[in-house]
Order: structure tokens, then C-alpha cells, then sequence
């Protein structure tokens, strides 16, 4: 069984998106697509798959063992799906059916696609979830109440039930954390270790990493290089190539701390919690001019609630909370956000939004251009809405906007997690240098435990309770029970 | 783009969200009892505005007219309290509503009770029959500009649904009488075709209640087939009729449902107006000719069998959706 | 980057960002509002004058550029008061709502709480019943009064106005780009004009016309089901109920208030859009 494409391009109105791609995939060695977002990896996958959007146009050749597909006419083709060649698609939480029980999703492939009856439809799909480690409980239940590495999961049995295998996985550990990342790894790993053809396409190095077998860096709908996963990770030929690995944090440098100032923000033994309800307990610590602290956590333990209690959006549910020194002025504690484009108005130009902060506190009209220009933005951007700003500058412009009222902390929630891996790697070597610059305290929380490693000079793992060194006193913090 | 997601997040609001099924009834129950509030309130305010001594005209409403003596009419003022201030009156009065003592017409002397037990008869043939008519129209219209979104039926059929729904129920009520007339060669009886044939009416509604649930359907089924769900189901390998069937009926069928909600309001209104306009003896017509005749017994008792009516069909609907839905279930 | 020539050419033909039947809407509510605000000075006649001598005369008779009704008064400058009274009735009426109800719904939105639960309690309470029989039970404590069904009307259109405001604002105020204008203390006249209003403000344009259209036609409804304004009122509805005895042997007078009515809401619900998006 082998998946063969050669020469294959999409196009649209004469315009070509991807394209020449050509790799032969074998059983056992799976290749993964890198690069990064609108460089056309979906396309891949749907021309592969034969499920193109209208409109769009594929031309090359796309073969399954040996046999050509892509001249197959409509109904052969879809004849395919699910018997031979799947997709695992990306959030699976939005691609599984949110009315019907996940046991009933995996079943009904066995039914409807592979012919078995409905009783022995549901015995196999009860073997197969539980094969995946999803037990009673998480078969009877929709896909809602499931977390994202669980969804994709059931999405994986569903999908394969019919017996493909072969399999396009397109980005599968989109919005997905470190720790559920690597279980969605495993569970690719564990399918290609069985004998499947696997795809992966991705953004994330490591997930590449994680699956080994051949690499190819796509950008821009090009094929920039392709080759062993240990060679191209490790030596990559092509410039676009060499600096998205540079850019995977696992090879950042480490930051070496500068020494720390005064407290400028302290936390005394805070309970922090959303709607009466305790998420982190006992945690003591104090920011400091100048020091950096990685905060790092799987989803949903309260990183956010933490950063907006320090931000004093919330008030800690125990515990003081105490500004020193320069922390004390108003508005001495500011924050950056996930999503940069929801951190403004969406519907006002920049330069409206800057002016109403500028006349708001009285900055001096340089002050502003200046800022931008030390964080390498163009003056021409604040003509535009917050949309058609790419994501890295718009985190800049952010930066720009809370530098501007001499913070003394700069909370940072997840400033990169929507950007690719090159422009994370320049915004977070801005935000790095312009609050030394500036003297300011930064707490960065991140779901990347390798980034917060290099770039933070301490680390809170509010996961594993533990205790980090110069500049930050923590007590052991407990997972508070639910009040 | 924030308009569609604010449109979305809008539809979404009240049917999706959550709530156990002790809070839904409690809040219907609230409503219902608004709605005799509201219909109490306004009867005492008409009877105020009333000329005339007030205790004369209620003892005619509850005994009717050819029994009111000087000794009903001052038992009555005793009972009330008449020469009490008017907000203790109010209270006497919408508390003797809620015991349903509903009391008799002015114009027939008739028990309202009975005349509205009759009426109601009228007005669920009529509304079930335009609600039939309706889904009869709009489901297969809908689901065929659905699956076909931007094609020609679906163009076509999304210019009749606004020009529909721009016209008025009354008005298309009297265009359908005037080209009835036209064809029959028959003048319509003073422009009120009488009760004779529920068809017209029936028509009138359905087509008004048609114009919107037609654009409803065909969007939901456009949103369900290009939804991820429906898509990851035919990569599976779902045939376009099994995907069809096991995930685009239901996923369809919810935001629908729950729509038909908002439109029982539109149904009750139209029942008011269609009734009117073709004599329908149900209870709309009976409501617009106690508003008119200033029949403050009629008019509270069709105007309350009314706002109940709609608020069981809330309910109803309410409950049609947690059976779809598992996710609106608190 | 987005490149802004990404979307164009996807999605339905739009004249400068607008639909088509926006446009549409558009131009036809310009003329009917022009034509309105002249009234029936344009036709020189006073719309209650009755000649009894030329009643039901076809339209051009006599200077009557759409004839006479049953009364003998001039169609034409009938049509225009009806338009006045409507019109303007409507204005007033979702003006007065879109005003209370935006307001109101932004700040149960925002602050939350007691106000967000008083006020959401009022709105229920108005959508108890259906619109139109709140409207009609009103108007039956005082009949043929102008200002009741001013009232009745404002009444029940707010809500709609106060629940996409509060929606939004309950959404947005919790969103981050009000929390970091916020942290930068930008006050919350920056939050009204940046953040809130600019959102509501394309919804609250088709909230209006949708509302626009709901005036027209209950007033209309009103008066020909005899139970709003009453005669000799020059109002569509109240027409129509007059003219349809008639209608075998003046087709052309019963036809004009129904051409006014139809093509005032068919305007206002282009200009609006499909209401099942609203």
C-alpha cells in the first residue's frame, strides 16, 4: 500500500495556489507537510482526498497503490473515502456531529461505510474507542463534553472504522496543548507503526519531530526542500527552512537573567478564582524590574484567571496582592493578549485608537511614532483597521500601546500561540528586549514548556506545583478544590 | 463579520441556552401571569374610561344587562369597594380576573367562557391548518434552495419569500378575496367573504407564516451541509443521502425548531388579523370586535385565552427544542 | 497580512459594501420619504376637502392625478397625508425605541447584575404577549388615539433594540479589546464610541427598518380591522377598509393605498434584509 503523487498543483481562476508537489508515502515512514499558515497544506490534502472546494483546480497525478485516482469520476472517488483514504480533520470538536453520541459517530462508519450490521456496528466501535483508551462513559457521551484530545480521538476511530489506511491528518493538533499534542503524536505514531500511510500537516516542529519519517517545508505553495525528518530538522538547506527551525523554541538560546530589580508587583499567598470557584491556591511570588517568569500549565488550571487577578480585573478570592515602587502608579500593570487582532477595536483605525490614548493621557506626539519605529513598524500601518494588520504586527502595535504608559508589568497571555513559528520567534524576542529596555517586569504565560524554558528566566509550573528560583518565592501552589 | 457572528450569537441566545426543565416551566408560569396582569390592567383601564357609573356597567358584565337592578349594582360597589382609591380597585379587580370568573358579554349577554370555548375551536382549526400549509410549502422549498444555495430555485424562491413577507396578512388577505372575486365573478359580502370556507384564511396565514419559515429551512440546510460535521461525515464516507439523513436532519431541524418559537408570535398576530379580515368566528375576530364595541368582558377573556394560547405554544416549542437539542437541556 | 482583495469576487454582487436590495430599499424609502415631507401641498388639494359631485372619479379627472373616493376627496393628497401620518408615526416610534432600547440595553449589558436583571425582566415581561395584541389592547383603552399607538409601538419595539444591545455589549465588554482599554484607562466614553457603537451600529440600521416595516404595517392592519385610527383619518388601512365596497367600480382607488403600503414595507425590508439573520 502506497500513497504516489506526482506533479500535483491547485489552481484557481488561472492562478496557481500550490504546487509542483510530488512524494511517495510508504507504510511505516510518514511524511509531514510543515509550514505555515495559507502556505496551502489544506489544499494538499483535499486534492489528495479528491474534495477540492468549487472553484479550485487540481491537475498532476494522485496515485493508491499504483492505481491512478484522480481521474476517477466523481462517485468512484467518494467511493474511496473512508474505505481507502481518510482525513482526520482539524478541531475535530467542530467536525464531529455535536448532537449524536460519540459510540453512534464511530458506528455508524462500521454500518454505513463498511456494511456490518448495527449490532456488530456497535460492538466494533466499543472496541475501537476503548482500544484508544475511551471508556463507557466517553462513548455515550457528545462530542462537547469531551476535551480537545479526546475529540480527536473518536474523530481518528471514526474516520478509520471503514478501514482506511491511509490517512491525511490536517493539522490534528490545532488549539491543542503541549501534553494533548503529544497524545495526538502517539496516537499518529501508533497508526503508522500499524502499518498505515500517513500525511500530517502542520505548522508545529514538534510535531514533526514526533512522528519522524520525511519532512517537506511547503511555503508559500512551493516545496522549498524534502527529506529525512532528522536531516531537514537538523540541517535544513533552505533559508524559509533554516529559520523555521531556528524558530522552533527547542532551539532558542537560553535568556540569561540580567540582575532582577525591586518588587514592583507581589503576591501574597493568593487564592485565584473565576465565579466563586478556586482554580490555584497558596501561590506567593513577586515580579521584578526587569525579571521574566514563564508560567506555563495545560488548559483550563486558571493561567488567564491568574494573570487577570494580577492585572486586577479580578480580585484574588484569599490572599494580598501588594504593588511596590514604580508598581504603584496607576496603570503600572498592563496586558498583552492571545488573539492580537481581539485586543482592539475592530471597527476603528489604528491611528484613532492610538490618538484617543495619546489625548487620554496626555502623550507627547512623538512618543508614539518613536515607539513604533524602536519595534520596527511602519508608520503606514496605523492607517489600517486592526484586520488587515498581520498577526506578528499587530502584537507589536500592542506592545506599542501598552509601552507607551511606562508599565512596570507587562502580563503577556499567550502572545505567539496564534502566530507562526518564525514571527513568534521575532515578537517574542521584541517583547523580550523592549521591557528591558524599559525596565519592566514581564509574566509570560504560554502552553509551550520548551519557549517558557528559554525565554523566561524562571518558570512556574502550575501543573507540577513547583518552585522556581531568583526573583520568585513560590510556595508549593495547590490545585484548589472546587468551592 | 461581527454582524454574523452577533446575528448567530442572537439566534443562539435564548434557544440554546441551557436550562433545567423546573426553570422553564417556573418562567412560562411567570409569563402567563404577566399576560393576565397585562389584559387586567387594561380591562380596569377601559371600565375607568368608561362612561358612565362604573358599578352599573360591571354588575351588566357579570349578570348582563337584563339583570342589573340597583341592588346588583350596589352589591357590586360593595364587593369592589368603588369609592375606594383606584389602585385598591385595580388590585380587587385583577384578583377577581385570576379566579377566572370571566363574566358575561355586553353586546349578547352570553358567558364569555362559552363564547370563547366556541371561538377556540374556530382558531386552532384555523392556526393548524395554516401551520400544516405552511411546513407543506416551506419544508420542500427550503430544503431544495438549500442544498442548492445560489442556483436558480434558490434565487427565485428567495425574491417571492421578501416580496411575501413585505406584504401585509390583512393585505394579502383582501388581494387573495379580490382575486377570488375576480375569478368567481362573485362580489365578496361587503368585502368579508363569510366564514363559510376556512380555505382562504387558511391560505392567508400559511402563506404569510411560509414567507419566513421558507428562508429559515433553506438557511439551515445551507448551514448544516457546508458545516465541518456534515463534510467530516461524507469523508468518512457517508453517502451524500446517509449524511444527509443521519446529520443533516436533525442538525437542521434544531435552529428551526426553535425559530418556529419566535414565529408563534407571528402565528397568534396573523390569527387576529385573518380572522378579522374574513369573519372567521374564532377568537381574533371576537378580540377585534370587543375592542371596537368596547366589550371589556369579551375583550379581556379572548385577549387572556390568547396570550395563554401563546404561551402554552412557547412552551411547547421549548420543549420540541430540548428533545432535538441535548445541549439546551440544563 | 490579509490582502484586502482576498474576499472580493466571493459571496453576492454588493454595490459599495452594500446589497443590492439594500440599494433598492434605499433609493424607493428616498423617494416615498420626499414625496412624504412635501405631503399633499404637491397636489394642492387638502385631502379631507369632499365633493360630493365627483366621487370615484378615475384617476386624471379634473386635476385629481389619482382620482376621488367615495367621498369625492382627492386620492392623491389622501395617499400623501396617509404617508405623513405613517411615516411619521414610524420615525417617531423607532426612534424612540432605538434610543431607549440601545441605551438601556447597554448598560444591563456592561454593568450586569441588578440593572441587567430589572430591565431584562421588563423586557420579558413587554414579549409576554405578542406585539401587535399589546399594541391592540392598548389602543382599546383609548380608540383612535394618535399618541396611544405611538406608545404601544415604542413599547413593544424597544426590546428587540435592548436585546442586540445588551447581547453585544455583555459580549464585548467581556471581550479583550474592551479589558485592554480598559487596563490603558481609556474611559468608557472610548468604550461607547469605538468599541460598542460602531458594532451595534450597522445592526441597530437594519433593527430600525425592520421596525420601520412593523409600523407600517400594524398601523395599516389597525385601521382596516377598524380597531386603530378611524375615519375620515386619511391612514392606508383605514383607506382600504373604506374603498373595498367599492372596488368593482373604482378598481384604481382601493389599488393605490395597497401600492402605497406594499412598496413603503417592501423598501424598508430591503433595506433590512432577510429577517431570519436579523
Amino acid at each position: 500500500m502506497t500513497l504516489r503523487v506526482d506533479d500535483l498543483r491547485v489552481s484557481t481562476g488561472g492562478r496557481r495556489l500550490v504546487g509542483p508537489v510530488g512524494f511517495t508515502v510508504e507504510p511505516g515512514r510518514p511524511l509531514v507537510i510543515l509550514g505555515e499558515t495559507g502556505a496551502g497544506k489544506s489544499l494538499i490534502a483535499q486534492a489528495v482526498m479528491g474534495s477540492l472546494p468549487r472553484g479550485l483546480i487540481a491537475s498532476g497525478a494522485v496515485s493508491l497503490d499504483g492505481a491512478r485516482v484522480d481521474a476517477l469520476p466523481r462517485g468512484a472517488r467518494e467511493a474511496l473515502w473512508g474505505r481507502r483514504i481518510a482525513i482526520l480533520p482539524q478541531e475535530p470538536w467542530r467536525a464531529l456531529d455535536p448532537l449524536m453520541r460519540n459510540l453512534s459517530q464511530v458506528a455508524e462508519t462500521h454500518a454505513e461505510v463498511a456494511g456490518q450490521d448495527w449490532a456488530q456496528a456497535r460492538t466494533l466501535a466499543r472496541a475501537d474507542l476503548a482500544d484508544l483508551g475511551l471508556g463507557a462513559q466517553a462513548a455515550a457521551a457528545r462530542p462537547g463534553q469531551l476535551s480537545g484530545g479526546m475529540a480527536q480521538r473518536v474523530a481518528f476511530a471514526a474516520a478509520t472504522a471503514a478501514g482506511a489506511r491511509t490517512l491525511l491528518a490536517d493539522e490534528p493538533t490545532k488549539g491543542l496543548d503541549d501534553a494533548r499534542r503529544n497524545d495526538v503524536a502517539r496516537l499518529l505514531r501508533r497508526f503508522v507503526e500499524g502499518g498505515g500511510v500517513l500525511i500530517a500537516i502542520t505548522h508545529d516542529i514538534a510535531v514533526a519531530r514526533a512522528l519522524g519519517g520525511d519532512v517537506m517545508i511547503l511555503r508559500d505553495g512551493e516545496v522549498l526542500e524534502t527529506g529525512p525528518s532528522e536531516r531537514i530538522l537538523s540541517d535544513p538547506q533552505s533559508d524559509y527552512g533554516r529559520a523555521l527551525v531556528e524558530a522552533d523554541p527547542e532551539n532558542w538560546p537560553f535568556w540569561t537573567s540580567t540582575a532582577a530589580g525591586a518588587p514592583v508587583l507581589a503576591a501574597e499567598a493568593i487564592t485565584v478564582g473565576r465565579g466563586g470557584r478556586a482554580l490555584l491556591g497558596g501561590l506567593t511570588f513577586a515580579l521584578r524590574e526587569g525579571a521574566r517568569i514563564g508560567v506555563i500549565g495545560p488548559s483550563g488550571l486558571g493561567k488567564t484567571s491568574l494573570l487577570d487577578t494580577l492585572a486586577g480585573l479580578i480580585e484574588p478570592m484569599s490572599g494580598r496582592l501588594l504593588r511596590h515602587g514604580a508598581g504603584e502608579r496607576p496603570l503600572a500593570v498592563q496586558k498583552l493578549f492571545q488573539d492580537p487582532p481581539a485586543a482592539f477595536a475592530p471597527l476603528a483605525t489604528l491611528a484613532e485608537q492610538f490618538r484617543d490614548l495619546a489625548r487620554r493621557h496626555g502623550l507627547v506626539p512623538q512618543a508614539i511614532p518613536a515607539l513604533m519605529q524602536r519595534l520596527g513598524l511602519a508608520p503606514e500601518l496605523l492607517d489600517r483597521r486592526p484586520a488587515q494588520v498581520s498577526g506578528g504586527e499587530l502584537q507589536r502595535l500592542a506592545l506599542a500601546r501598552v509601552l507607551a504608559l511606562r508599565p512596570a508589568a507587562i502580563l503577556a497571555d499567550e502572545p505567539t500561540s496564534r502566530l507562526d513559528p518564525v514571527t513568534q520567534r521575532n515578537v517574542m524576542a521584541v517583547i523580550g528586549e523592549a521591557a528591558e529596555e524599559a525596565g519592566a517586569a514581564v509574566m509570560l504565560v504560554t502552553h509551550n514548556g520548551a519557549l517558557a524554558q528559554r525565554w523566561a528566566g524562571t518558570v512556574l509550573d502550575l501543573a507540577r506545583h513547583a518552585v522556581a528560583a531568583e526573583g520568585v518565592v513560590v510556595q508549593t501552589p495547590e490545585r484548589a478544590s472546587a468551592a | 463579520m461581527t454582524t454574523a457572528m452577533a446575528r448567530a450569537a442572537r439566534w443562539t441566545i435564548r434557544p440554546a441556552a441551557a436550562q433545567s426543565l423546573g426553570g422553564l416551566i417556573l418562567g412560562r408560569l411567570i409569563q402567563a401571569l404577566i399576560v393576565a396582569l397585562v389584559v387586567g390592567v387594561v380591562g380596569f383601564a377601559m371600565l375607568e374610561s368608561l362612561p358612565g357609573d362604573a358599578a352599573y356597567r360591571i354588575a351588566a358584565g357579570r349578570y348582563g344587562h337584563d339583570m342589573v337592578s340597583a341592588a346588583a349594582a350596589e352589591q357590586v360597589r360593595a364587593e369592589l369597594g368603588l369609592d375606594r382609591p383606584s389602585w385598591v380597585r385595580l388590585l380587587a379587580w385583577v384578583g377577581h380576573l385570576l379566579t377566572f370568573d370571566l363574566g358575561q358579554t355586553a353586546v349578547t349577554g352570553e358567558r364569555v367562557v362559552d363564547a370563547i370555548a366556541h371561538q377556540l375551536g374556530h382558531s386552532v382549526l384555523l392556526a393548524a391548518l395554516a401551520v400544516g400549509l405552511a411546513l407543506l410549502i416551506a419544508t420542500p422549498i427550503g430544503v431544495m434552495a438549500g442544498l442548492n444555495p445560489g442556483g436558480l430555485f434558490d434565487r427565485i424562491t428567495g425574491v417571492a419569500a421578501i416580496l411575501l413577507r413585505a406584504t401585509p396578512a390583512f393585505l394579502l388577505g383582501v388581494v387573495l378575496i379580490l382575486l377570488i372575486a375576480v375569478r368567481m365573478r362573485a362580489a365578496p359580502a361587503a368585502g368579508h367573504a363569510h366564514g363559510a370556507s376556512a380555505f382562504l384564511p387558511a391560505l392567508t396565514l400559511g402563506l404569510v407564516l411560509a414567507s419566513v419559515l421558507t428562508r429559515v429551512i433553506r438557511n439551515a440546510v445551507v448551514r448544516t451541509v457546508s458545516s465541518e460535521a456534515f463534510q467530516f461525515a461524507r469523508h468518512k464516507g457517508l453517502s451524500t443521502g446517509a449524511a444527509l439523513w443521519r446529520h443533516g436532519a436533525r442538525n437542521a431541524a434544531a435552529p428551526v425548531v426553535a425559530y418556529l418559537g419566535v414565529q408563534t408570535a407571528l402565528l397568534l398576530e396573523g390569527v387576529v388579523v385573518v380572522e378579522s379580515v374574513f369573519a372567521w368566528p374564532g377568537i381574533g375576530h371576537a378580540l377585534t370586535h370587543a375592542v371596537f364595541e368596547r366589550d371589556v368582558t369579551m375583550l379581556q377573556g379572548t385577549a387572556l385565552a390568547l396570550g395563554l394560547s401563546f404561551v402554552l405554544l412557547s412552551f411547547l416549542i421549548d420543549l420540541a427544542c430540548r428533545a432535538i437539542d441535548p445541549r439546551t437541556r440544563g | 497580512m490579509t490582502a484586502p482583495g482576498m474576499t472580493t469576487g466571493v459571496g453576492p454582487i454588493t454595490l459599495g459594501g452594500m446589497r443590492p436590495g439594500r440599494v433598492i430599499g434605499l433609493v424607493g424609502a428616498g423617494v416615498i420619504v420626499a414625496l412624504t415631507i412635501t405631503g399633499p401641498d404637491l397636489v394642492g388639494y387638502d385631502p379631507a376637502r369632499q365633493n360630493l359631485r365627483a366621487v370615484l372619479a378615475p384617476p386624471g379627472t379634473a386635476g385629481h392625478l389619482l382620482g376621488t373616493d367615495h367621498l369625492g376627496r382627492d386620492m392623491a393628497a389622501r395617499i400623501l397625508g396617509g404617508a405623513q401620518l405613517t411615516l411619521g408615526l414610524a420615525a417617531l416610534a423607532v426612534g424612540t425605541a432605538a434610543a431607549f432600547g440601545v441605551s438601556l440595553g447597554m448598560l444591563a449589558g456592561w454593568r450586569g447584575g441588578w440593572t441587567d436583571r430589572l430591565l431584562g425582566a421588563f423586557a420579558d415581561g413587554v414579549l409576554a404577549l405578542p406585539g401587535l395584541l399589546l399594541v391592540m389592547l392598548l389602543a382599546a383603552i383609548r380608540p383612535d388615539s394618535w399618541w396611544t399607538l405611538y406608545a404601544g409601538l415604542s413599547l413593544t419595539l424597544w426590546v428587540e433594540f435592548f436585546r442586540v444591545a445588551r447581547q453585544r455589549a455583555r459580549v464585548l465588554t467581556a471581550g479583550e479589546a474592551v479589558q485592554a482599554a480598559e487596563l490603558l484607562g481609556l474611559g468608557r466614553w472610548h468604550i461607547v464610541r469605538r468599541h460598542l457603537w460602531p458594532d451595534l451600529a450597522q445592526q441597530v440600521l437594519t433593527l430600525a427598518a425592520f421596525g420601520g416595516a412593523t409600523v407600517v404595517t400594524a398601523l395599516a392592519t389597525l385601521g382596516f380591522i377598524s380597531v386603530g385610527l378611524r375615519p375620515p383619518t386619511p391612514e392606508w388601512g383605514v383607506m382600504m377598509s373604506e374603498l373595498l365596497p367599492s372596488w368593482r367600480s373604482a378598481p384604481w382607488a382601493i389599488a393605490a393605498p395597497i401600492l402605497a403600503l406594499a412598496t413603503t414595507v417592501l423598501c424598508l425590508r430591503l433595506i433590512a434584509g432577510e429577517e431570519t439573520e436579523a
